[in-house]
């Protein structure tokens, strides 16, 4: 595994908050085994003195600039996705924000202009509970469809019975209600 | 007492269909119809359907059944049935059929006092509309 993947590889695990990871290498590392966030460090970020390739005083090998940039890269990522989180929390705030305000109206719209909240949701819950109770046929115009089925029909010997008997109905039952 | 209700609701809206449909319909004989069962129906509101039904299919047969004959359509016993039709007969767009049908009874032979009396009211309230 060459180093530019090692370090990769070690801040993809800081960052990991998801890992629950059981293998532990050993290391010189005192910390190795140190619990961060449920993410063990697994690299051994301690470098030997005796290691010449890296030195602050001097200057930096080709190599490790690429260990540093791709290091930088992997935080940059980090902050990145910070940042998107962030986003995504603010524009579900805004949705919901919205989605509370455009109920908000609609209560109101289909109630009355009543400014006070209360009565406002009172008129509300009374034009939903009226819309409910009202007969679903109205709705799908089954009415309008009846009566151009009945304007087809022949009227002496179709309609005419059919006056007559609904009529005669209706007489009986406005007899039994009063 | 709600199912009585719901049960002539349901009925009601049965007798308005039927004559909203002898409105439209394009036979001629939709009008004997509505002469023959709804006027002479003992319910008022049913003779109210029935003369403002007349009213709409704004035709002169239809028109002389409510505007010439004695207890039906303007001369309707009923104040209510008898307002209602002249409402309706105000608020036709074309009046022509109307007027000639009112001239015509006000000025026909065989016709009750009281009918031409009515008819000339009418005719006066339909100039002025």
């Amino acid at each position: 595994m060459s180093t530019i993947e090692r370090v990769s590889q070690w801040s993809h695990r800081i960052f990991n908050t998801t890992a629950n990871e059981q293998n532990v290498r050993r290391s010189s590392n005192p910390f190795a085994q140190s619990n961060f966030q449920k993410n063990i460090l697994m690299e051994d970020v301690f470098e030997s003195s005796d290691k010449k390739n890296v030195s602050f005083t001097g200057g930096i090998t080709q190599g490790t600039k690429r260990i540093y940039s791709t290091f930088v890269g992997s935080i940059n990522d980090f902050g990145k996705k910070f940042y998107e989180g962030i986003e995504s929390i603010k524009e579900f705030g805004i949705r919901m924000k919205n989605g509370i305000v455009g109920a908000w109206n609609k209560v109101c719209e289909i109630g009355s202009t009543e400014i006070h909240p209360v009565e406002g949701l009172k008129n509300g819950y009374n034009a939903v509970k009226n819309v409910l109770a009202t007969d679903m046929g109205k709705l799908f115009n089954t009415r309008e469809k009846e009566v151009a089925r009945l304007a087809k029909l022949d009227p002496h010997t179709e309609v005419k019975p059919m006056l007559s008997n609904a009529i005669k109905a209706l007489e009986e039952e406005l007899t039994v209600a009063a | 007492m709600n199912t009585t209700i719901n049960k002539t609701t349901k009925t009601y809206n049965r007798v308005s269909d039927i004559i909203d449909s002898l409105t439209i319909n394009p036979n001629p004989d939709a009008v004997a119809v509505l002469e023959e069962i709804g006027t002479n129906s003992s319910i008022d509101e049913v003779r109210e359907m029935t003369a403002r039904a007349l009213v709409k299919r704004n035709e002169p047969n239809s028109l002389s059944v409510i505007i010439s004959q004695r207890g039906k359509g303007i001369n309707d016993m009923s104040t209510v049935v008898a307002m209602s039709t002249i409402n309706c007969l105000l608020s036709l767009e074309d009046k022509e059929e109307a007027m000639k049908v009112l001239e015509n009874t006000i000025s026909g032979e065989g016709i009750e006092e009281d009918v031409r009396e009515n008819a000339r009211s009418v005719k006066a309230l339909m100039a002025l509309s």
